[in-house]
């Protein structure tokens, strides 16, 4: 659904389909005059919710789906990522050192990718159920 | 094989050269790490992973190169990185992966003195 700033979308919780989401939001973000490094920025940052979404939230559920709300403003571009979920585990910040030794799981960056990419991040439970991650990007001058 | 990589292995000299073209992710991470068991079976000592510029590379795929590296330190085998976008360079940085693999702007200059 489009309107004069909002785009939205809803994708499978099927990994792979987060790169919808990512090019959809890179799009979006070329059109308002985002650097080229910024673009790439942003297109992580969306891919990694979308992708915390579909796996951790609703648990790679297919009858589940993961909304996406991109969001034009004068000097920033907000973007919803909500899954269906029941609220996510605390994460931990993660550590190379103990993931080379062995002492954790190699996986779990994506939310420290999002925090260091986007200007301003935040999780939220959606009232109504779920969880949304809030980014926001601003348009540097 | 998953379709959403293709992977070749060469050979220049003693260094062992995996060809990853497309996306570098949890799914097609298993062709990755099947690559590497191949060569580290045939006793490469020296890994190069060539990347794609235009790749996807996601978290999954990270965790993935992660596994990779921490086993190449208790095989004693040195991993370098070529091929990346600037983009995917800070994020090896920012994630720490670049203390333990080193990632060069050619083939070439990733082969000079491996």
């Amino acid at each position: 659904m489009i309107t004069d700033n909002k785009v939205e979308l809803h994708i499978p919780s099927v990994m792979g389909y987060e790169k919808i989401a990512m090019e959809c939001a890179a799009s979006m973000a070329k059109k308002m005059g985002f650097t080229e490094n910024r673009i790439e920025d942003l297109k992580t940052a969306v891919a990694e919710a979308c992708l915390n979404a579909i796996e951790h939230g609703n648990k790679m559920d297919t009858s589940t789906k993961v909304g996406i709300t991109l969001t034009v403003e004068e000097s920033k571009l907000q973007v919803l990522v909500k899954d269906q979920g029941k609220g996510l585990d605390k994460v931990t910040e993660p550590n190379i050192e103990n993931k080379i030794e062995g002492k954790d799981q190699p996986r779990g960056w994506g939310i420290f990718l999002i925090k260091r990419l986007m200007n301003e991040v935040t999780f939220e439970s959606s009232p109504e159920g779920g969880n949304i991650t809030k980014m926001i990007i601003y348009l540097e001058k | 094989m998953n379709k959403d990589i293709q992977l070749s292995i060469s050979q220049k000299d003693d260094v062992s050269i995996l060809n990853i073209k497309g996306d570098v992710t949890s799914i097609s991470g298993e062709t990755i790490e099947d690559a590497y068991q191949k060569v580290s079976t045939a006793g490469a000592k020296k890994i190069l992973l060539y990347f794609d510029k235009d790749g996807y590379i996601n978290s999954g795929g990270i965790a993935i190169l992660i596994g990779i590296a921490s086993e190449s330190r208790k095989k004693e085998q040195k991993i370098r990185i070529t091929g990346l976008s600037p983009h995917f360079q800070k994020i090896f940085d920012m994630v720490g992966l670049t203390k333990y693999t080193e990632i060069f702007p050619s083939e070439e200059l990733a082969l000079k003195d491996f």
